[in-house]
C-alpha cells in the first residue's frame, strides 16, 4: 500500500530552484535513505514535504490525500512529521513542555497520556530529565527528545534529517536501534543521512540525490555496493 | 518614601504590561506593532465615553472595544502581509498607527477629551503618618495581579508553551502543530486585553485622551522590550518594569530637573546595552549546554 506519492516535485526559495522534478513513491513500513553532496536540497525536500516551505508545483499525498501546499500544521495533524536538522529543540523550556508541544499536533487527545508513557519507555530522557531545562541536555538526549517529540505527534510518515549531526558513534547506534523500533512498529521513515556507510545498512533503498534531481534509486544490496554508491553520489566517470 | 516607592512600583507595573502587550505579538511574528498606541488610545476614549456609566462597565466595554480592535489589525492588515519582509511590516504597522490617529481625530476631534473617571481613586490613604494616593496603591496592585496572571498563562497552561516556543522558533513549533493563526490572532487579542488595562490605569492618573495619548507609553514599552531582552516574554516585562522604575524615580529625584528625565533614561538604557546588548534576558545568555 503507497503511503507517501511524490510526483514532479519543484521546490525552492524565492527565484531559486533548488528541487528539479523530484518523484518517488514509498510503502508502508518502509524506511528511504537519502544521500548526497552537500546544498543539493536533501533538507529542502524534507522541509517540502512537511510544508515548512511551499511548493512550486507538483504533488505530493499522503494515504492518497493531496498535502501538498498545506500548512506544516495541517500536514502534523494528517500523519506526517519531521524531526529537523540540528534537532531545534526549544532549550528554554522543560523536556515535558517540549513533549507537550509535541501533542499539540496529536489529533487523537484521548490517548496523549499513553503516547507519552510509550515514547518515554522507548526514550528514558523523557522520565529521567523530564522538568530539566532542554538546553541543558547532552546531544544525543537532545536528539532523543527531538524524536520523541516529533513521535508523539502520532506520525504514519517520520521525516528525520540528518540525525545522526553531531552524536558519538555509541549515541548513534543506540540512536538507529531505537529507529528500528520505530520502524517495526509499523512507522514509515524517510531519512536524510550524511553517513552513507550507516544508512546503506538501515534503509530498505537509497535516493541518491544531486543538482536538485534525484540521480539513483539504489536497492539495500546495490547501496552497499561501494562503487555504485560512488558512481550515483559523484556521477559517471569515478575511478574503481 | 513609600509613596515614591509605590509610585515608582505602580509606573513600572504598567510599563511592564505595555511591554508584555508589545512583546507577545512581537514573539509570534517579529512585528513591532507601533499601531499599539492606537490601541491604548481607543481604550482611554472608550472610558472617557463611557463615564457616566458605573466604572466596571465602562472597563469591560473598554476591554471587548479594544481587544476586537487589536484582532481586526491582525484580520485585516498584517494577515495579508504576512511572509513580507519585516521592513514593509514596520512601516505598515507606521502607516496604521497614523492612520488611526487621524481616525480618531475625525471623530473625536484634535482637543483632548475629558471625563471624570473613578473620581475616588484620586482620594488619599493614610498609614502612620504616610500619606499613599489611591491611584499609586490600585495600580500597583492590579498590576502585581495581571503580571501573576501572565505569568500562570505562559508558564502553566497550553498556550503559554505554545506562545514561548513559537516566540523562539514559529517555525519548528508550526512543524509540530501549533496553529499559527490562532495563535496570532490570540497574541493580538491577549495584547489587546493588555492595552486596556493600560490605557485604563493611564487615564485615571491623566483623563485627557488625544488621539496621540498612547504613543509615549508605547515608545517607552518598546525600550522596555530592547533592554529587557527582544525575544523574550519575562524579558519584555523586566525590561519595561525596569523603564518605568527609572522614571518615575528620575521624575522625583530631579525635581525641576525632571524635564531632563527621559535624557537620563536613556544614558541608563544605552548603558544596560552596552554592558548586555541583546538585552537582560537576552537567548544568547540563556543557559545552553549545546
Amino acid at each position: 500500500m503507497q503511503i507517501l506519492e511524490i510526483e514532479g516535485l519543484n521546490s525552492g526559495y524565492g527565484k531559486v530552484d533548488v528541487l528539479l522534478n523530484i518523484s518517488f513513491t514509498m510503502k508502508v513500513g518502509q524506511c528511504f535513505g537519502i544521500v548526497g553532496p552537500n546544498g543539493v536540497g536533501k533538507s529542502t525536500l524534507l522541509q517540502t514535504i512537511a510544508g515548512a516551505i511551499k511548493p512550486k508545483s507538483g504533488s505530493i499525498k499522503l494515504l492518497g490525500n493531496e498535502i501538498s501546499g498545506k500548512n506544516p500544521e495541517d500536514i502534523v495533524r494528517s500523519g506526517l512529521a519531521l524531526v529537523p536538522e540540528g534537532r531545534q529543540i526549544f532549550s528554554g523550556l522543560t523536556v515535558m513542555e517540549n513533549l507537550q508541544l509535541g501533542l499539540t499536533g496529536r489529533v487523537d487527545k484521548k490517548t496523549s497520556h499513553q503516547a507519552v508513557e510509550q515514547v518515554a519507555e522507548l526514550f528514558p530522557v523523557i522520565t529521567t530529565h523530564s522538568k530539566q531545562q532542554a538546553g541543558l541536555l547532552s546531544g544525543g538526549q537532545q536528539q532523543q527528545l527531538a524524536i520523541a517529540r516529533a513521535l508523539i505527534t502520532d506520525p504514519k510518515v517520520l521525516l528525520l534529517d540528518e540525525p545522526s549531526l553531531g552524536l558519538a558513534p555509541n549515541i548513534i547506534n543506540d540512536l538507529f536501534s531505537n529507529l528500528s523500533r520505530i520502524l517495526e512498529a509499523g512507522t514509515t521513515l524517510l531519512i536524510v543521512e550524511q553517513r552513507a556507510n550507516l544508512i546503506t545498512k538501515f534503509a530498505d533503498e537509497i535516493l541518491v540525490m544531486r543538482d536538485g534531481l534525484i540521480q539513483a534509486r539504489l536497492n539495500k544490496i546495490d547501496a552497499q555496493d561501494e562503487n555504485k554508491l560512488k558512481e550515483a553520489y559523484f556521477g559517471a566517470g569515478v575511478k574503481k | 518614601m513609600i509613596q515614591t516607592i509605590l509610585n515608582a512600583l505602580s509606573l513600572g507595573g504598567t510599563y511592564a504590561l505595555a511591554s508584555l502587550g508589545l512583546g507577545l505579538v512581537f514573539g509570534v511574528m517579529r512585528l513591532v506593532n507601533f499601531a499599539y498606541s492606537e490601541l491604548i488610545t481607543i481604550a482611554a476614549y472608550t472610558l472617557v465615553m463611557t463615564s457616566q456609566m458605573p466604572i466596571i462597565v465602562g472597563f469591560l466595554l473598554s476591554v471587548v472595544v479594544t481587544s476586537i480592535a487589536a484582532v481586526l489589525m491582525e484580520l485585516l492588515v498584517y494577515r495579508r502581509l504576512r511572509g513580507v519582509a519585516p521592513a514593509i511590516m514596520l512601516v505598515a504597522s507606521f502607516g496604521l498607527s497614523k492612520l488611526l490617529q487621524q481616525v480618531y481625530e475625525l471623530c473625536f476631534g484634535a482637543l483632548p477629551r475629558s471625563a471624570s473617571i473613578a473620581p475616588w481613586m484620586s482620594g488619599e490613604l493614610k498609614f502612620s503618618g504616610v500619606s499613599i494616593t489611591n491611584t499609586s496603591l490600585i495600580t500597583a496592585l492590579l498590576t502585581i495581579v495581571l503580571l501573576l496572571v501572565m505569568r500562570f498563562l505562559l508558564n502553566k497552561t497550553s498556550f503559554g508553551i505554545q506562545l514561548k516556543a513559537a516566540s523562539a522558533d514559529f517555525r519548528t513549533a508550526r512543524l509540530l502543530g501549533v496553529r499559527a493563526n490562532h495563535l496570532i490572532t490570540l497574541s493580538f487579542a491577549m495584547s489587546g486585553v493588555l492595552a486596556a488595562f493600560v490605557g485604563a490605569i493611564l487615564v485615571v492618573g491623566n483623563p485627557q485622551v488625544e488621539p496621540m495619548f498612547g504613543m509615549n507609553m508605547t515608545i517607552l514599552a518598546l525600550v522596555g522590550i530592547v533592554i529587557g531582552g527582544i525575544s523574550s516574554l519575562p524579558g519584555s516585562a523586566l525590561g519595561g518594569f525596569i523603564v518605568g522604575v527609572i522614571l518615575s524615580l528620575l521624575n522625583t529625584w530631579l525635581g525641576n530637573g525632571r524635564v531632563y528625565s527621559y535624557s537620563w533614561l536613556f544614558a541608563v538604557v544605552f548603558i544596560i546595552l552596552l554592558v548586555r546588548p541583546g538585552g537582560l534576558l537576552s537567548k544568547g545568555q540563556e543557559m545552553e549546554r549545546v
